[in-house]
């Protein structure tokens, strides 16, 4: 599994500064990468189930609604990214910010990947986003 | 509004991320903890302090059964030679360095935790002293010089006689060996071999520490075909050593303890050292794409030292920087001089040409930072542009070469002293002698060997 996340957030490019390389593939790649892909299903259990079916709201379904949902997924992916190298205390460097981007971009392919899969089980979001 | 219903699922939102599988450095560290049973006792109060005591458990290791130091022999030699370091105390109160340092050093062994020192004049043979007596002599003067002492002689007493595990001998003295005549001279290092040998102690070894003193009083040269004594000397600065001599841990033990506070010329024979604790530095003056190979090294555990180097890209425009630092603060003098250090490490790699370009001394900076490098008290730097497709050893060598004190301070002739300096005749061939009873193989041991692995990236 670290070498699946290795794999995903290197496709980037290396970790930089490269002295910072082991802790980045042990440690933070795995991290963030669990905590994007639970956000991003929590999401869209959120979005299709809690509102969508259990709370029985009827005007939370349509299309801006799910895009609403899925931009607080991708800003809460950067900070997971932030907040994960902040805590483990790499050396400053602006590729922080360049993996907390690629982050955000995975979060969004995340949420999109979990709403085509889950959608059909919603009573009024089974048709968004499409 | 549609919004509010949404902002009160933030609670749901934080708990998803809670459940989430996480990664984090406890945990990690909780799992080694496992693996690896804590070292510090749980008496000892856990602190910063802690990873530094590392290297003391390796000390242990390599001393054995050996125990701290029981017994502490002092042997000043009295001949007549040595009465111009101890003039008979004059009207202008004034005393040599000669008597200024050794009535210090005999206070501080007196001093010392050792079970049992003992004080010895050396004239034919030892004769026992208190360190009252000892210290009188020192500071009044010579009362009854003996005629000669011959240095085989006192090392062949001092090494089966005064020989004992946990114990150390220092002898005292000029180190003016005379032999007999002319035709002896070449035969000088076959002497002291022999005599040191006569006992077959298997870890005999000994420290020379060098000191020179002005000199009142007549000299008398070693080698006698132009003079026999010079009275009224010395316009120059007359050379007196210390040997400590003893098992090899005793002697190490009692060095550091006694012997490294002032500055001295110093060589040593037979004596182990601890491998210094030392450790790759990945955040200090690093240069180009590398980072530490070991497995465990994203813990990033306090005190935790790394010894593998994993290369990602290197070339000749993009070479690779790495330091290593040491901490040499177990190591005598000599071998954490930066001079001495400088052209004697070495490092041993194959596949790669990768070279030492600086070895360099702790400073402030170093010392007062946050990072790994304040653990450190010397640092070396290796550039490599180049280097194998696998894991290759990369050894890092200090090596056992006799300081150039040594020869500076030797003379072939001291009949004249005054115009030779402060040199002892045919000191390098007593040393010659004693080192052909410690060196155990052709080959010099190295001080010490650190280990690294230079490795291409996975």
């Amino acid at each position: 599994m670290k070498g699946f996340f290795r794999f995903l957030y290197e496709l980037i490019g290396t970790p930089q500064p490269p002295s910072e390389t082991p802790v980045y593939r042990e440690v933070i790649f795995p991290n963030v990468g669990l905590l994007t892909i639970g956000l991003s299903l929590a999401m869209v259990l959120i979005f299709y189930y809690l509102i969508n079916k259990a709370m029985g709201v009827a005007t939370f379904n349509k299309v801006r609604h799910w895009v609403i949902f899925l931009i607080i997924n991708a800003l809460l992916a950067f900070i997971i990214g932030i907040w994960q190298t902040s805590s483990q205390e790499v050396a400053s460097h602006s590729y922080v910010y360049w993996m907390s981007t690629w982050n955000a971009i995975l979060g969004l392919f995340w949420f999109f990947l979990f709403s085509v899969l889950l959608k059909r089980g919603s009573t009024n979001a089974s048709t968004t986003p499409f | 509004m549609h919004l509010t219903s949404s902002f009160r699922l933030l609670p749901a939102v934080a708990l998803g991320l809670l459940l989430t599988g996480c990664y984090s450095r406890d945990d990690i560290k909780g799992q080694a903890g496992t693996e690896t049973p804590a070292e510090v006792p749980p008496t000892e109060v856990p602190g910063a302090v802690a990873p530094k005591e590392t290297a003391a458990p390796a000390v242990a290791a390599d001393a054995g059964a050996a125990g701290p130091l029981q017994a502490i022999n002092v042997f000043l030699e009295v001949s007549g030679s040595m009465e111009g370091f101890m003039p008979k105390t004059g009207g202008s109160g004034s005393n040599t360095r000669f008597q200024q340092h050794v009535a210090q050093f005999l206070s501080e062994v007196n001093r010392s935790s050792a079970a049992r020192k003992t004080f010895f004049r050396i004239k034919e043979k030892p004769y026992r002293d208190s360190y009252q007596q000892l210290s009188q002599t020192v500071r009044g003067g010579i009362q009854q010089p003996a005629s000669s002492t011959d240095i085989p002689t006192v090392l062949d007493t001092l090494v089966s006689g005064y020989y004992a595990p946990n114990t150390v001998n220092v002898l005292i003295s000029d180190f003016i060996y005379s032999p007999k005549n002319a035709g002896a001279i070449p035969y000088i290092s076959t002497d002291i071999t022999d005599a040191l040998n006569r006992a077959q102690r298997p870890d005999l070894a000994v420290s020379v520490y060098g000191y020179a003193s002005d000199f009142r009083g007549a000299y008398y040269p070693a080698l006698k075909t132009a003079v026999r004594k010079i009275n009224s000397c010395c316009d120059t600065d007359i050379p007196y050593y210390f040997w400590v001599i003893g098992p090899a841990d005793a002697v190490r033990r009692f060095d550091a303890a006694l012997l490294e506070k002032q500055p001295a010329q110093q060589v040593h024979f037979g004596v182990k050292y601890p491998v210094p604790a030392s450790s790759l530095l990945s955040r200090f003056q690093n240069v180009g794409s590398w980072y530490y190979g070991e497995k465990d090294a994203s813990k990033r555990a306090a005190g935790a030292s790394y010894h593998t180097v994993a290369v990602s890209s290197v070339s000749a425009k993009g070479p690779v920087e790495f330091v290593v630092g040491l901490d040499l603060k177990t190591l005598p003098g000599l071998y954490r001089d930066v001079k001495y250090l400088k052209p004697n490490l070495q490092l041993q790699a194959q596949d790669t040409d990768a070279k030492i370009i600086d070895v360099f001394a702790a400073n402030d900076q170093t010392k007062n930072s946050s990072g790994a490098e304040n653990q450190y008290t010397h640092f070396v730097k290796v550039r490599v542009t180049k280097l194998g497709k696998a894991a290759r050893p990369l050894q890092l060598v200090l090596k056992n070469q006799r300081p150039a004190w040594i020869s500076q301070w030797t003379t072939k002739n001291d009949s004249n002293i005054n115009q030779a300096g402060a040199k002892t005749f045919a000191l390098s061939s007593l040393l010659d002698g004693v080192e052909a009873v410690t060196a155990t193989d052709q080959e010099k041991a190295p001080v010490f060997t650190i280990p690294l692995t230079l490795q291409p990236a996975d």
